[in-house]
């Protein structure tokens, strides 16, 4: 190996570590201001801290807009007395000494402008900056009435937010908090973490690089996260984005619509239909009140407790169902089938692994490449059913009662099918067999082709029991503390699975969506 | 004994060069995200090299009158 080759293989190798390391450290570095250094957002070293206040009078009856701007420190907006909005100024400057830092302070000012049904709150940090090379935080206290709607811009800080009507927040390199919210709530945030719970209205979303917690949400919400994970509790409707994080969602009155990538996926307590499309990663849905759409590569999918039909495709990976009332339709690419109480039939497609279904009513049709397939009815055969598997064995439990009429062949292996009328031929073969006949009465066509062994096992007879599908808890409809403001009726969708064995109790049209109003590109 | 026409390794930079380009203007233009991109797929540069590397062996032996 010369000389080339070994400064390649550093220089490659030098690369990968500088875009790990960097993808690591992610937002947390930049230069700061001299004499002091910006880490994490945040200025280090020697500082002194000071407090100015101001106050404006708000138009009697009118729900006041308030506009905050601020860079370098917190933000914390909470509920306050009717008629007024109080601002505290906290001043952190970084230089050596008090009275340097006392200089510099009285230099900070804060700016309360606005009439009275717009108040816009901020400082002359933007004039301070040019030239100035000393580093300085501004942390901004509000107190505003109840019927405020905020609408908040900050970079390196935290943003805090409770008890007001309305929230649009953009924030950057801290968390964001917001609580207690009337109305609709929207926010933009990167590198850090976000925190949303009881909102009164519907809620749009997006995060870069931080781990999101809703909870609580009374509208619809439209949620996109990027590089981080995303829970929700107790929600109407949700639209997700997702890429590079996980997805947890309890409890959804409504349906849940999920894009997402490198993502795995789990949801539980769902009253609506699912829509999830995800890849490099399993995704989980327990108690499902409408039908279910999935599409799923390299993952697997676990379905049980699904009132409505099920539809999925995956690949790389398995699909495990138990207990699905509505029709069935599964294909699997390099992967297999396991199946519990299929109550209305299925029909799977499966290469690579075995397909097994215990207990099932309806229609069933199964094709397995590479695979075999054990299949046992739920009770007396009473719908047709299909099989086939190409280098694989088809094994039939036979419940007795019901007859059928059969018509089995296996290419290369043989048919053991050791009940009453049923004639095996292998004649003029040289391998392979073949069984037709009418068992019992007759009834359902049984058609059975394998390239190996094919099985029909006399059993006794037992029932589906169907009742045993959970159904979906309902989602908590909550209401924010206290709210303050008219807030529109925008009630919970209540869980109203179609389920079969409850025709009295149709579905509920949902909710009509929210303004989807998507959140502007940022990088 | 003449220099080759052909280096795998001189590709292999020239390569990485132009797709670091590429993708460095893309995200400018804020169609990618640079960082996740690059930490996704950067071992591709070694597997583009290693294959140079194997055409490059499979070039030199399938022509014994070449150094």
């Amino acid at each position: 190996m010369n000389a080339r080759k070994i400064a390649l293989l550093v220089l490659i190798v030098a690369f990968a570590a500088s875009v790990e390391t960097a993808w690591n450290v992610g937002g947390d570095m930049s230069l700061g201001p001299e004499g002091c250094r910006v880490m994490g957002g945040r200025f280090y070293g020697p500082s002194w801290a000071f407090e100015t206040t101001a106050e404006r009078e708000i138009t009697a009856g009118v729900a006041p807009r308030l506009e905050i701007e601020n860079s370098f420190g917190a933000v914390r907006v909470g509920k306050g007395a009717p008629g007024v909005v109080k601002v505290r100024l906290r001043k952190v400057v970084f230089l050596p000494t008090e009275e340097k830092a006392s200089a510099f302070a009285e230099r900070i000012e804060l700016r309360l402008t606005g009439d009275g049904e717009r108040v816009r709150v901020s400082t002359n940090r933007a004039e301070l900056g040019r030239g100035e090379q000393t580093g300085f935080e501004t942390h901004l206290e509000i107190e505003a009435p109840a019927e405020t709607v905020a609408e908040v811009r900050n970079e390196h800080g935290r943003v805090e937010l409770t008890g007001l009507a309305g929230a649009d927040v953009a924030s950057s390199f801290e968390g964001v908090e917001i609580a207690g919210v009337a109305g609709d709530v929207k926010l933009e945030a990167r590198h850090g973490g976000v925190s949303v719970e009881r909102v009164g209205g519907g809620l749009q979303l997006s995060v870069r690089h931080g781990d999101v917690s809703v909870s609580e949400v009374v509208g619809s919400s439209k949620l996109d996260v990027k590089h981080g994970s995303l829970g929700t509790r107790s929600t109407a409707s949700l639209e997700i984005e997702l890429a590079h994080g996980e997805l947890t969602a309890a409890s959804v009155g409504g349906d849940l619509v999920v894009r997402s990538q490198h993502a795995p996926v789990s949801a539980s307590d769902v009253t609506g239909r699912t829509d999830i499309e995800t890849s490099f990663g399993d995704v989980r849905l327990e108690r499902v009140g409408g039908d279910v759409h999935t599409r799923v590569q390299h993952g697997k999918l676990t379905a049980s407790d699904v009132s409505g039909g099920l539809n999925a495709e995956t690949t790389h990976d398995g699909v495990e169902l138990e207990r699905v009332l509505g029709p069935v339709e599964v294909k699997v690419q390099h992967g297999g089938l396991e199946a519990k109480g299929l109550a209305a039939g299925a029909r799977v497609q499966a290469s690579g692994a075995d397909v097994a279904i215990d207990g099932f009513a309806g229609k069933v049709d199964v094709e397995v490449e590479r695979g075999s397939a054990r299949l046992a009815p739920g009770g007396v055969l009473a719908a047709e059913l299909i099989a086939r598997a190409t280098h694989g064995d088809i094994e039939l439990d036979v419940p007795e009662g019901r007859g059928f009429e059969l018509e089995a062949e296996s290419r290369r292996g043989q048919v053991n099918a050791p009940l009453q009328g049923l004639d095996s031929s292998d004649d003029d073969r040289r391998r392979g067999q073949r069984v037709v006949g009418r068992h019992g009465t007759g009834g359902p066509s049984v058609r059975l082709t394998a390239d190996g062994d094919v099985t029909l096992e006399p059993r006794p007879v037992r029932s589906l029991t169907l009742s045993a599908v959970q159904k979906p808890r309902a989602a908590a409809n909550t209401t924010p503390e206290e709210p303050a403001a008219p807030m529109s009726p925008k009630p919970v969708v209540k869980p109203s699975p179609a389920l079969p064995a409850e025709p009295k109790a149709p579905p509920q049209p949902e909710a009509p969506p929210e303004d989807p109003g998507k959140p502007g590109h940022t990088r | 004994m003449s220099r080759p026409a052909f280096s795998p390794e001189g590709v292999t930079f020239g390569v990485c060069l132009v797709a670091l380009g590429v993708m460095g203007t893309l995200a400018n233009l804020g169609r990618l995200e640079l960082l996740p991109l690059l930490r996704t797929w950067w071992p591709l540069a070694l597997v583009v090299w290693g294959v140079l590397e194997l055409v490059d062996l499979w070039v030199r032996r399938s022509s014994p009158g070449r150094s």
